[in-house]
């Protein structure tokens, strides 16, 4: 912001969801509990699960959720045509989450699984992230995404900054907390390729990172099986660690092509 | 040199006191291991402990901390956040002592540091020298830092059932005469704690197959080593060996807007060498990308450039990088390695 601006007028916000629990937008409303400013930053002209608002003249765009059906790509086009600033809300639309395990599977396998004697009736192909079909300028990891995070990359955006999103692994985070390290206290751990931003919460309270918020940008992949395989996993296992919330990094739409 | 004697039993009352003017940090339990905290109360103390996670330096470079505040509204001014208050550190080991005396040289030079500075102005160090090796990782006298003659305020020496208390500083005896019910050491008691600083020269091992003095020439050859690359390869860039370590001192800054855009906050928060973007500079050229680089930049900090900076080794040998790291990368076996191949040739 330059000095003796004048008061400019307050970026319009939309939140918009797809394939998701929705969870990360709960984590907005939330997050208002402690940043009521929030509401004197911006203008929230569409938030279908808090409000009764469906505007589409708006600055930023929150989307939460994977893309899991052709159709879905049309709306998702739309909000970034319109949008100056599109953000990925949490992992389903950042990464695909676990929306993505199905594309582990044979399709026909998983719609029979779900929709029964009725598949043919829906429309769904592989899950995706959203940087795969529109470009997503910024994302918010996690799942659920961090309400911290959250606000820090409004502020971000507010001052026209790229938000502040670590690219380094949870590691980082767990010891600057001083926590006794997992591994050693006989638990499994993706802390060390995980991306951090999420304070190593789950370490911080006993439990092993799953890697919710994506594998860091360069992971030393071999090193971590052997730490995996010293560990005592299987090969097998290691790979549940490494799908589990990144099986669309590890196989994309898979056999959904 | 004065030496008086504590008995074990007025530790926690001397604690006790102790908190009622200074914020005490200690050794305490942490699962199956032990970490340096504020003491929420003084029972909580161990001195017993073996290693702390991270170093008591976390009491004097905290691993986040606020340094300044910007006000926007109608102009632009900054006011430094200096976050000091009377504080004893209490039960420090020798290697960390040591890694303390680094850290104010390193805070003092070039740029003082007014955050570090005013806080270790107003902080007391009671060491607590070690009878035993805490585990098969630390080489701490291979460094030279397995007991102190000096850097402490009081330094404690377990005497079975009392503590036998070496004077360091006229701030240290006021605090042995205001906040414990010491009394002088008797002659034999003097003579049973030179007896025991020297009988525990046989329990340390030496894990160095050669004098530390000599890593400064041995690794001036050895920027090409092929065992960067294996360490390269190993490495997970967590950055767990640097933040454990005592000695490490690296920071970022991070500004922080209010929503209101009318305040900002300016944070600092231990960086690491290892992780990926730390030599990444303005132009997107990053001098560091190869993970090898990085783990011979961090061996070369220890071993070499501190000591060509500040006249001490940058390693302590406290062992924390080498029981952090979960693919075993090894800073002793790396430098005997380094020894015995130039040694070969």
């Amino acid at each position: 912001m330059t000095a003796g601006s004048k008061k400019q007028e307050k970026p319009k916000v939309a939140f918009f969801d797809f394939a998701s629990c929705e969870g990360c937008q709960l984590t907005v409303v939330d997050s208002l509990q402690t940043h009521l400013d929030l509401l004197d930053a911006v203008e929230i002209v569409n938030f279908r699960e808090a409000a009764t608002l469906n505007g589409w003249d708006f600055d930023i765009a929150f989307v939460e959720g994977s893309i899991t059906r052709p159709h879905d790509e049309e709306r998702l086009r739309r909000i970034r045509e319109q949008a100056k600033v599109l953000v990925a809300l949490g992992a389903c639309a950042d990464t695909g989450c676990v929306n993505a395990l199905k594309n582990l599977l044979p399709p026909e396998e998983v719609r029979r699984y779900v929709y029964g004697e009725h598949a043919d009736w829906y429309e769904t192909y592989g899950a995706r992230p959203l940087s795969a079909v529109v470009k997503v300028d910024a994302v918010i990891p996690g799942c659920p995404i961090d309400r911290e995070e959250f606000v820090e990359v409004v502020k971000a955006l507010l001052v026209g900054k790229r938000p502040p999103i670590p690219d380094y692994p949870v590691c980082v985070e767990c010891k600057l907390k001083g926590n006794v390290c997992i591994f050693h206290v006989g638990g499994i751990c993706m802390g060390p390729v995980a991306r951090a931003g999420c304070g190593a919460i789950c370490p911080t309270y006993g439990d092993g990172c799953e890697g919710c918020r994506g594998i860091i940008p360069h992971p030393n992949e071999n090193a971590m099986k052997e730490v995996l395989d010293e560990a005592g996993l299987s090969v097998d296992d290691m790979m549940h660690y490494f799908r589990m919330f990144n099986a669309y990094r590890e196989v994309g739409v898979g056999q959904w092509e | 040199m004065r030496l008086w004697v504590l008995p074990k039993e007025q530790v926690v009352d001397m604690v006790c006191r102790l908190m009622a003017d200074y914020r005490v940090w200690g050794p305490q339990a942490k699962g199956p291991q032990f970490a340096f905290e504020p003491l929420p109360d003084p029972t909580a103390i161990r001195l017993d402990y073996n290693i702390s996670i991270l170093s008591p330096k976390v009491a004097l470079q905290p691993p986040q901390e606020r340094i300044a505040v910007f006000h926007l509204d109608g102009g632009f001014t900054v006011e430094p956040v200096i976050d000091a208050e009377p504080t004893v550190i209490f039960g420090i080991h020798t290697c960390d002592l040591h890694a303390l005396a680094l850290l104010d040289k390193a805070f003092s030079a070039d740029f003082p540091d007014a955050h570090y500075l005013e806080r270790r102005q107003q902080t007391l160090l009671v060491s607590l020298e070690c009878l035993q090796p805490c585990d098969e990782h630390s080489f701490c006298k291979s460094m030279g830092t397995w007991t102190a003659d000096s850097g402490y305020d009081l330094h404690l020496m377990d005497l079975g059932d009392a503590y036998g208390v070496s004077v360091g500083t006229a701030a240290g005896e006021a605090l042995l005469t205001q906040y414990a019910q010491a009394r002088p050491a008797t002659d034999t008691e003097a003579q049973q704690l030179h007896e025991a600083r020297d009988a525990k020269r046989l329990r340390f091992p030496n894990r160095l197959n050669f004098d530390a003095a000599e890593l400064p020439s041995l690794l001036a050859t050895a920027y090409d080593h092929p065992i960067w690359a294996e360490l390269g390869d190993r490495c997970l860039s967590c950055g767990a060996c640097t933040n454990v370590c005592p000695t490490c001192y690296c920071f970022n800054v991070i500004d922080s807007p209010e929503l209101s855009l009318k305040e900002a906050v300016r944070w600092r928060r231990w960086d690491s060498c290892q992780l990926d973007e730390f030599a990444r500079v303005a132009s997107g050229e990053n001098f560091r990308e190869a993970r090898a680089a990085r783990q011979r930049h961090r061996m070369f900090r220890k071993g070499k450039w501190l000591y060509e900076r500040f006249g001490e080794l940058g390693c302590v040998g406290c062992g924390r990088c080498i029981r952090a790291c979960l693919t075993h990368i090894n800073i002793v076996d790396t430098f005997n390695a380094i020894h015995a191949s130039q040694h070969r040739r």
